[in-house]
């Protein structure tokens, strides 16, 4: 039964619950080696600091999100969350890549067309990129990573996530359904 | 004895970066291999039709949580030592509404944005573009708007943890949360199949085999009374270490008047005040230094005097809310490097550090108690507090 070893087409999705344990073992594993949690939002906060840095230092070194960062000459690239994000990157690039999955293309439901999809995917990615700055942290560092932790206001962040998607999903449906 | 050998304090830069690399990419990949990295499929969690993100970012959280608590629980690791995201209620309240909105319009998160970016996927590299503008927005925002940084850092609570605040055991609490999520796995497929039908379903989702769910659910709850049940002793704390203090520091935070210094003279014949420092205290039983400890506020400076500097960790069973140090080569430094003028030296720098050193000799020795140049004191070196690393996501 070699055909369907041939066949055509991404392999299937592994069963959620297995790849969540190996996402909750990355994350042990992190807190273990690492002595904190996993995240993504620190990665463009800490690229702002350094763009912000390059064109006005004095302004960067005064603003209170972003001049710890640069304090003392810091680089503030140099960090182990932007690496772990660099690392994530490659990492989804390898399992897009092996299991043929890696396709450039543009997600989005049939009754959309894709410049309106952008302008969806760049106007939540503005509002992502606010909120998790307000709430020091986004879905990895605080829901997923904090969660885990026991943390208090992560699992309100995570309450309230899935109240803001479900709350705004019915106004939004034409994008995906 | 200590068996606290967790979190890994890894010295080498270089090396921590490596780990950062390799754990960042096990997350990317199993976020891959669940289906984060396609925005149809997170999406659809927000119209019942796959409940993948619930269920593969809910196995990971008691996965994670049933760990983490198991190896604090029999010891092995120091929660103090962990970086744990501290609540601020409002900010995360409003933040996570927000994030949770612009997750339907755009479809990804910020760390799932990365993932299907990396898959290929234009929609998410515009998402990401528009994360960095978000995140600038907030950076001005915040330092122009008072109200917006009153927002961000209302109802502070510090590191606040959630079996705590409600007052029961961490097992208990782990326990209560796998079989709530138990429920949810549950709950979510059958959501899942009466939804199913209205709705195309998202090509690839594999068929879920229902037992493994439970398997897995059971499986934590078995570790969890493992670890957090039958060894529910409390971890032994790691000896705290106290970190030196240079003679001349300490002689300058006494002159300075320093409210938050706490001297314990610890020498056996230390109950002869003239042979004491000025303003330091007799502690030459146990039970005299932990009297005297219990006066010091929290975060205090405390100055453990010994004969030549022996004492650099800290007797177990103190109290472990002050910051210890030892003077360095104890009293007998004391007398070599306070009370003994230093000669005058060649060059500028070591003339002002005689002067400067002959003024506080003498002011300790008695022969003169007037102080001009010296003022309050230095910033101390060398703190043991531990480093606080940025926080974020």
């Amino acid at each position: 039964m070699s055909a369907q070893r041939h066949s055509e087409g991404p392999k299937p999705y592994w069963n959620p619950y297995v790849a969540g344990v190996l996402l909750g073992l990355t994350l042990l594993a992190t807190f273990v080696v690492a002595g904190q949690g996993l995240g993504a939002s620190a990665f463009p906060k800490r690229t702002l600091a350094l763009a912000a840095n390059t064109v006005a230092p004095a302004w960067t070194a005064e603003n209170p999100q972003l001049g710890s960062y640069v304090a003392n000459g810091a680089n503030p690239l140099r960090n182990w969350l932007v690496v772990e994000v660099v690392g994530v990157f490659l990492g989804g690039f390898i399992g897009a890549v092996s299991a043929g999955r890696f396709k450039s293309t543009v997600e989005k439901g049939p009754r959309i067309g894709v410049r309106a999809r952008m302008g969806y995917a760049f106007a939540g990615g503005a509002i992502m990129g606010f909120a998790a700055a307000l709430a020091r942290g986004c879905t990895s560092g605080q829901a997923l990573s904090g969660g885990a932790t026991l943390a208090t206001g992560s699992w309100l962040f995570m309450l309230m996530v899935f109240a803001g998607g479900y709350s705004v999903a019915y106004f939004v449906r034409r994008q995906w359904t | 004895m200590n068996g606290a050998i967790f979190p890994l304090q890894i010295a080498n830069p270089e090396v921590s970066l490596l780990t950062a690399i390799v754990l960042g990419g096990l997350f990317g990949f199993s976020l891959e291999r669940g289906g984060f990295g396609n925005a149809r499929k997170l999406a659809a969690q927000f119209y019942f039709y796959d409940m993948t993100v619930f269920k593969v970012m809910f196995t990971a959280i008691l996965v994670a949580m049933v760990g983490l608590y198991s190896l604090v629980g029999m010891g092995y690791m120091n929660l103090d030592l962990l970086w744990i995201n501290p609540t601020f209620v409002w900010g995360q309240l409003v933040g996570g509404f927000l994030l949770g909105v612009g997750f339907i319009m755009s479809g990804l998160c910020p760390g799932t944005s990365v993932v299907s970016a990396a898959s290929g996927r234009w929609d998410a590299a515009v998402t990401l573009l528009g994360i960095f503008v978000g995140t600038a927005v907030f950076a001005v925002a915040a330092d122009v708007f008072p109200a917006l940084e009153q927002l961000y850092q209302a109802g502070s609570m510090d590191v606040s943890l959630l079996h705590e605040v409600l007052g029961v055991p961490p097992l208990v609490f782990a326990m209560g949360v796998l079989i709530v999520a138990g429920a949810g796995f549950i709950g979510a497929e059958k959501v899942e199949s009466l939804f199913a039908r209205k709705h195309e379903a998202i090509e690839l989702t594999p068929v879920n085999k229902p037992r493994v769910k439970l398997e897995l659910v059971g499986t934590l709850a078995v570790l969890a009374l493992v670890g957090l049940g039958l060894r529910p002793k409390a971890p032994a704390l790691p000896p705290v270490q106290a970190a030196a203090m240079a003679p001349l520091s300490l002689a300058e935070a006494i002159i300075g008047k320093d409210p938050a210094l706490l001297i314990l003279d610890i020498r056996e014949d230390a109950d002869a005040a003239e042979t004491r420092i000025p303003g330091s205290y007799p502690a030459t039983t146990p039970e005299a230094a932990e009297a005297l400890l219990a006066t010091a506020p929290v975060g205090a400076t405390v100055v453990l005097v010994d004969e030549h500097g022996a004492l650099k960790q800290v007797p177990d069973g103190w109290r472990r809310n002050v910051e210890y140090r030892y003077l360095q080569d104890g009293f007998l430094g004391w007398e070599l490097k306070v009370l003994t003028p230093v000669g005058p030296g060649d060059s500028q720098a070591e003339m002002e550090f005689a002067a400067r050193q002959g003024q506080i000799s003498a002011y300790f020795s008695g022969a003169a108690v007037q102080i001009t140049e010296v003022a309050a004191p230095p910033p101390m070196a060398g703190g043991a507090a531990k480093p606080k690393k940025a926080g974020g996501c």
